[in-house]
């Protein structure tokens, strides 16, 4: 009989209307984003050795950083994020050896100016050591061949002008915003 | 004189029904369409040219932006083409997880391709109601993977994690209430009497054409014609799991239209026994691959059962780590090929049925 499956349509969109509510009011409710959500990045500081694995892990070159030889050691002093170009699609996340770098469950990194898209996640300076020689080398572009190994055990002398250095990260932070 | 005379009509760049951003040249005789030229283009990013200057891995993502209604299954046929090449054997495992995660891709796929559908013909609540399960699915997408639509879920020689607590389960759960939702669709959408006289006999395929013009999946099968990669050649584990091939018999927009209906059923079915079997499968989720890879000199061509069709990767590589040449047969892009004469002699108004029920995806078609 014509009509009979409009009929039927109609009892299903009845039935839909009764039925409970699975939106929620955004801005002022939210629904709980996974663990593995790929969102915003974090950088845990202590941990990364400036290798730039992640670097160049990235398919799209949306990681920058720069670092300074402080002693023996590395030292990072710029993390830049180009989140505009970034694909979200965590292969600089596995790449680190040192699970420095992690995703958030924050989605939003909506921004009016252009100029702060990029996600600035370190911007400090490197601390001067009196008793090694300054650092030389100056500012340099990560190489492809980052050597992990002999820089890893030596993680305390870094860790000592923490002041400073949490300081200007909050700072960075700030402008990230 | 009285006397008639042909016009053009520009359907598209931007048209809703277009499914993104593509234009058809009509020209009509009063409401009768002569002549269809489809210009394709306008969503181009250069993905083949963009892979040979990353890594092998690099390119996972970007196969994602292909057909990224159902990206796990372009990331599936890539890595499958470079294990090819390499001659990488996959853990049983994640065997089982890309069947999981690739047949998930599918339904999310085939319930918007019914729902859009729908909405393409008229039908608003169709769409809708098809969006509550898709948003169910990519839900759990995005706990497998991190992201609801551009997964970059497959890894050559395995995929990026495992399962997390409690996952399958949930899975288990969708998919026993699949079907009860695949019948909300066949009562609202499929049964409803307008929708079958706007579909019925409109944009008929003849098999021999079909095959002719190289048709794949769904669009292909509405014909009557059996091929089905999963059946035809099994890759992956496919051959051990039990399922039919829908196959419509008038090639019409309405069988295209219900073959995709009866294959989220085999989807479902699919993934309840891949459940079932993954929890007696224990170990690596990847096989042991080395950090940089460089595969042999030589090319491979490897392809898979997409949800729009057949997807094939040819990798040509010289024995660095980047691909000499990549070239992918999108299916949504062949399919389309054969717009122009499935058009003529329709009115304008079935333009946007014909359209829809080739379920093109123009991130695919222009790559
Ligand atoms: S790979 Fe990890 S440790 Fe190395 S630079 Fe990147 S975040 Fe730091
Ligand atoms: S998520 Fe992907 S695109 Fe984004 S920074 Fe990491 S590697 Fe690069």
């Amino acid at each position: 009989m014509f009509g009979k499956g409009l009929v039927k349509g109609l009892q299903i969109t009845w039935k839909e209307f009764w039925a409970p509510k699975l939106t929620v009011e955004y801005p002022d409710k939210q629904h709980p984003m996974p663990e593995r959500f790929h969102g915003k990045f974090v950088l845990d500081v202590d941990k990364c050795i400036a290798c730039g694995l992640c670097v160049n892990a990235c398919p799209n070159r949306v990681i920058s950083l720069n670092k300074q030889k402080v002693g023996k050691k590395q030292y990072l002093t710029d993390y830049k994020m180009d989140i505009q170009y970034c694909l979200f699609c965590g292969l600089c996340v596995e790449s680190c050896n040192k699970g420095a770098i992690h995703f958030t469950q924050d989605f939003n990194m909506n921004q009016y100016f252009y100029k702060n898209i990029p996600l600035v996640l370190v911007r400090r300076e490197a601390p001067a050591e009196p008793l090694e020689e300054p650092a030389t080398g100056g500012e340099e572009k990560p190489k492809p061949k980052p050597k992990p190994k002999p820089q890893a055990p030596k993680e305390e002398k870094v860790a000592e002008p923490a002041p400073p250095a949490a300081e200007s990260e909050a700072a960075a932070g700030k402008e990230g915003q | 004189m009285l006397r008639t005379q042909e016009y053009i009509l520009n359907f598209g760049p931007q048209h809703p029904a277009t499914h993104g951003v593509f234009q058809v040249i009509l020209t009509l005789d009063g409401e009768r369409i002569v002549k269809a030229e489809p210009v394709c283009g306008y969503l181009h990013r250069g993905i083949e040219k963009l892979a040979e200057a990353r890594t092998y891995t690099q390119v996972i993502p970007y196969t994602d932006r292909m057909d990224y209604l159902a990206a796990m299954l372009q990331n599936w046929g890539y890595v499958q083409a470079v294990e090819k090449l390499m001659g990488i054997e996959v853990p049983e495992r994640a065997e089982y997880l890309r069947i999981i995660s690739g047949e998930l891709s599918r339904l999310t796929s085939h319930v918007l391709a019914t729902g859009v559908y729908a909405l393409d013909v008229g039908g608003f609540t169709g769409f809708l109601l098809c969006f509550r399960e898709r948003e169910k699915m990519m839900d759990l997408l995005e706990e497998l993977t991190g992201s609801r639509m551009t997964t970059s879920y497959a890894r050559i020689g395995g995929v990026a994690d495992d399962v997390t607590e409690g996952w399958l389960d949930k899975l288990d759960k969708l998919m026993d209430e699949m079907p009860g939702y695949i019948e909300e669709y066949n009562g609202l959408i499929t049964g409803n009497e307008i929708f079958q006289a706007r579909t019925k006999f409109i944009g008929k395929l003849t098999p021999e054409t079909s095959i002719n013009y190289s048709l794949s999946g769904p669009v292909l099968r509405a014909s009557g014609v059996n091929y089905d990669l999963r059946k035809a050649k099994p890759y992956g584990i496919y051959d051990r799991f039990d399922f039919e091939v829908p196959l419509g018999t008038n090639g019409d927009c309405f069988d295209r239209f219900y073959c995709r209906v009866l294959e989220m059923e085999q989807s479902v079915r699919i993934i309840k026994q891949a459940i079932e079997q993954i929890k007696e499968v224990d170990g690596p989720i990847i096989a042991k691959v080395p950090k940089v890879l460089k595969p042999p000199k030589g090319e491979v061509y490897q392809e898979i059962e997409s949800s729009k069709g057949i997807i094939g990767y040819y990798i040509v590589s010289d024995g660095t780590n980047k691909p000499y040449r990549m070239h992918v047969r999108r299916p949504s892009f062949i399919n389309l090929g054969y717009l122009d004469e499935m058009l003529r002699g329709y009115l304008v108004a079935d333009v946007v049925a014909i359209l829809g029920s080739i379920d093109i995806v123009l991130g695919e078609v222009d790559c």
